[in-house]
């Protein structure tokens, strides 16, 4: 694999070259990553896989006409037919008046522990005990357990960035995890799967919590409830919630969705669009998010942007495309779709400021509630009106102040820029998910649709 | 490339390995995203790439890289890997037996998109844009998405398999907003072909076509009204009929999830009202799933999941033909390279019926007709839900008035007991991606289904 320092110089080779065959401004962004992982079915891994994978994409510009390319093969040859695909896109397609121009230089955040060495080390049986280990105590602590999915990974990565200003950038991280997802035979069928994870820089996994959190979850899915339809207090983990703003609210404060006035919150800057309980930042640079790094897919560095703060919107986030045609400056948001040539904008880390009171503290005084772990087809919300209808799955019903057992088909609907409004606490223990962190937020009113 | 694979057969079965697979491509890829009218990413790119599958001890061990002369580097890698992991199994994976197969399949293609000039494509996608534009003035936003992709696949297998196929995709997706007073919408379409070059999206799936498509869900949406939550009488068109195919009962007979899924145990038993009917068919010709073999080698088949409302038969691939004792049905598909082969769906859909369209209709005092839809996704415990961008309300058995999104759920093993009627109809087919892990071209359709009451939950509003 090549490390960042060679894919520094590939990187700089490709804008050198780029500018020669005619390219008015080039970048080249590198990666290189070997992600040795195991697969788990029926409780037994089934699988060990290893991908070595290179990628470098070049997008490039002849005065305002753009080309991209990418291959797969780390090499100055490769680079070097790369470059005359992006050449060859940018003089056939039009001009673009809105483009201004790259990333310029900056000065990059330090950002310790991206690297574990633990993970570089790692080999084969490292993974597969990780994985073993976990599925032995999860299925020891929950009768019944039939471990469905189950997978591990020690991941390393080593990434280069340069453009024609000048700009130079490399970086390296790992990421180690575990993963359980289990389902449990009940009377009329089969429970929801309940995944729970522990995803970090080393392999030091926290499988504790995996276990644990998996065996409170799987116990109440097996205890069937019923619902009811209409509106009720609902209490909505951080695995769930990330999915629905993911698809609505996410969607909205990309600035690209903003100038191109598909977001419903594009002129609210400075005014209130939620509760004064939330506060959401965009964190860049948080020491256990798992996208965090010195800098993003175009060079610039990462940041930490809030979003909201106690309910009023305070910013969008940007690339450098954006950034520059709204007059703004870029927040270190752009993410690159290597193979397809794409940079879009993409949050980081998802950060919501915790509340004051224990979950348990909460749920205690909910008459009649519902806990929605996960959903089902947040990705069918409609990411402009910010209308979302899913089903919750688990779904757990809150009784006099306890969650007593699990609902199917239980359908959780609404609008994402309404609901904000109707949040009532924010509970007080983060949980660290892959995208987001923060723990479970409690909202009022919700429309509830029972299955009869 | 089928020296260098078998030559790395050969390098896995002097380890020692029980089974070794070998998947080589080489092609053309290509992606364009156009944001009215700017074009903001145009990707061409040759790739190349092998996936190494070893089964060592009754585990597996697999690879991918794009490195080439890394082969023998990978086989050995895969074959400790699969050590690494039988020593932790208690049952060791076995393959049902197949026949090997040495073929060449060929497509019939008119205008390779490879050699098809970027001017011709970036047009098409203007053309979109201007269809979408001038469909209505309330449109405020139109992306365009296109991929294209031309090249070859090879296989080799330890046990004589040999096969070469070529491989091609054309895809276009309209994204559409849509934007009246404080009110904001949007839609989607797509249309794909995995068996016609560029020339279907001359021809078939043509600027027009796909655009409007699109561009009338923004227009419904704009003017519909909010759904009622609850459960109501309902009539499922052929768009959304495909998808409840797929993702509500499809996915509960992939073998690999059956297996902890509520379908678990009921082959053999009765899952549904009289008349549901349903298959995979991996043979139709020209269709999006259809391919002559699958990435194990084995040949594509129809799969009657459902006949005569008796739960028949799973998809399967060879590990788990051989594991719940039932035949390879080719069901084993991997994205790319960088995939292992798992149990995919091909061609999804309910069989027709006996009803006439107007029956389905009839009686209904209030209910939802639901005609396209956006995405949906399954649960282990048969709870599944998709999102509806285009849908009417039923009022007095007549299609009334247009609602705005919405979504439809319901529990599969429940809702097959609440089909009340099938329609004796021809149907259009949904191109659509299914994401199981990796992403798979696949086809769903059916006639106009209608269900009782209790058979399918609406999210909407309450009181």
């Amino acid at each position: 694999m090549p490390n960042e320092r060679e894919l520094d110089e590939l990187c700089k080779y490709i804008v050198t070259k780029g500018k020669e065959l005619g390219a008015t401004h080039v970048e080249a962004r590198a990666q290189s990553g070997v992600e040795l992982e195991t697969e788990v079915e029926l409780g037994q891994v089934s699988t060990v896989s290893n991908k070595m994978n290179e990628e470098i994409a070049i997008r490039l510009y002849v005065g305002k006409k753009m080309g991209c390319a990418f291959t797969n093969i780390p090499t100055r040859e490769a680079a070097d037919e790369a470059l005359e695909l992006a050449i060859a896109a940018a003089n056939a397609t039009t001009e673009d008046a809105d483009w201004v121009g790259l990333p310029v230089k900056s000065k990059y955040p330090k950002v310790e522990e991206l690297w574990d060495d633990s993970v570089p080390k790692s080999d084969s049986s490292d993974v597969v005990r990780i994985v073993g280990t976990l599925i032995d105590r999860a299925s020891s602590a929950v009768e019944g357990l039939i471990p469905a999915y189950g997978a591990s990974g020690a991941l390393a990565y080593h990434s280069a960035y340069a453009n024609s200003n000048e700009v130079e950038h490399s970086e390296k991280s790992t990421n180690g995890y575990v993963v359980i997802g289990g389902v449990s035979q009940t009377e009329s069928g089969m429970t929801p799967m309940v995944v729970s994870y522990d995803i970090r820089r080393g392999l030091k996994l926290d499988l504790d919590f995996v276990v644990e959190d998996l065996a409170t979850m799987m116990k109440l899915c097996k205890i069937p409830k019923k619902g009811k339809t209409g509106k009720h207090t609902v209490v909505i983990a951080p695995h769930a919630y990330q999915q629905i703003f993911e698809y609505t609210l996410l969607q909205s404060v990309r600035g690209d969705n903003v100038a191109r006035g598909k977001s419903k919150i594009g002129d609210k800057i400075g005014e209130a669009i939620a509760s004064e309980k939330i506060t959401v930042v965009d964190d860049g640079l948080n020491p256990r998010g798992v996208n965090t790094s010195c800098a993003d897919d175009e060079g610039v560095p990462r940041q930490k942007t809030p979003i909201i703060e106690d309910g009023i919107l305070r910013s969008f986030l940007w690339d450098t495309y954006w950034a520059n045609k709204m007059g703004v400056k870029s927040t270190g948001n752009a993410r690159r779709n290597m193979r397809q040539g794409l940079v879009e904008i993409a949050s980081t880390t998802i950060v919501v400021e915790p509340g004051e009171r224990e979950i348990e503290e909460i749920i205690s005084g909910i008459e009649h509630g519902y806990y929605i772990r996960g959903v089902q087809g947040a990705h069918s919300s409609n990411p402009e009106s910010g209308d979302f209808s899913v089903v919750g799955n688990p779904a757990i019903l809150i009784e006099n102040g306890k969650m007593v057992g699990a609902i199917d088909g239980l359908m959780v609907s609404g609008n994402a820029f309404d609901i904000l409004k109707q949040v009532e606490e924010v509970a007080r223990m983060p949980f660290y998910l892959q995208g987001t962190i923060g723990p479970e937020i409690v909202f009022r009113d919700v429309d509830i649709i029972a299955k009869e | 490339m089928f020296d260098e694979l078998e030559k790395a057969v050969e390098t896995g079965r002097n380890l020692g390995a029980e089974y070794v697979e070998l998947r080589g491509e080489s092609g053309f890829i290509e992606y364009i995203q156009m944001e009215d009218r700017n074009v903001n990413a145009l990707t061409q790119r040759l790739e190349r790439g092998i996936a190494i599958r070893v089964l060592v001890d009754g585990a597996w061990g697999f690879v991918s890289t794009g490195d080439l002369s890394a082969i023998d580097f990978g086989v050995e890698s895969a074959f400790k890997m699969a050590k690494a992991a039988a020593k932790t199994r208690k049952d060791p994976i076995a393959l049902a037996e197949v026949k090997a197969f040495e073929k060449k399949e060929t497509l019939d293609i008119e205008r390779d998109p490879r050699h098809v000039p970027i001017e011709e494509k970036i047009k098409y996608m203007d053309d979109m844009t201007t269809h979408i534009r001038d469909f209505d003035d309330r449109i405020t936003a139109v992306t365009v998405k296109v991929r294209t992709a031309s090249g070859h696949k090879y296989l080799v297998t330890s046990e004589g398999t040999r096969i070469q196929s070529q491989s091609t995709l054309v895809w276009a997706y309209p994204w559409v907003s849509g934007k009246e007073g404080t009110k904001l919408s949007a839609a989607r379409y797509e249309e794909a072909s995995t068996h016609q070059g560029w020339e279907y999206l001359e021809q078939v799936a043509t600027p027009e076509y796909v655009g409007l498509n699109a561009a009338e869900k923004v227009k419904l949406q704009l003017e519909g009204t909010p759904a009622k939550g609850g459960s109501f009488p309902c009539v499922l068109g052929p768009r959304v009929i495909g998808v409840l195919a797929h993702e509500a009962l499809g996915h509960l007979a992939e073998a690999d999830l059956t297996i902890n899924s509520s379908f678990n145990g009921k082959v053999g038993e009765v899952v549904g009202a009289e008349g549901v009917n349903m298959t995979d068919d991996g043979r139709m010709p020209g269709m999006l799933g259809t391919s002559g073999f699958d990435d194990e080698g084995v040949p594509s088949s129809r799969v009657e999941i459902i006949k005569d409302s008796v739960l028949k038969e799973l998809m399967t691939n060879r590990e788990y033909a051989a594991k719940i004792g039932q035949r390879p049905t080719g069901n084993a598909r991997a994205e790319s390279y960088l995939f292992p082969p798992i149990i995919r769906m091909r061609n999804t859909m309910f069989e027709p019926g006996d009803f006439s369209p107007d029956e389905l209709f009839e009686g209904i005092k209030f209910g939802y007709y639901c005609a396209d839809f956006r995405g949906g996704q399954a649960q282990m415990n048969a709870s599944f839900q998709v999102g509806i961008q285009e849908a009417y309300e039923i009022v007095d058995g007549q299609l009334g008035q247009p609602v705005t999104d919405l979504s439809i759920s319901g529990i599969a093993t429940d809702s097959l007991f609440k089909i009340e009627g099938v329609a004796k109809e021809e149907f259009p087919w949904e191109a659509g991606r299914c994401g199981k892990g990796q992403e798979a071209f696949v086809s769903s359709g059916g006639p106009r289904i209608r269900f009782l009451e209790g058979g399918i939950t609406f999210g909407g509003v309450t009181n």
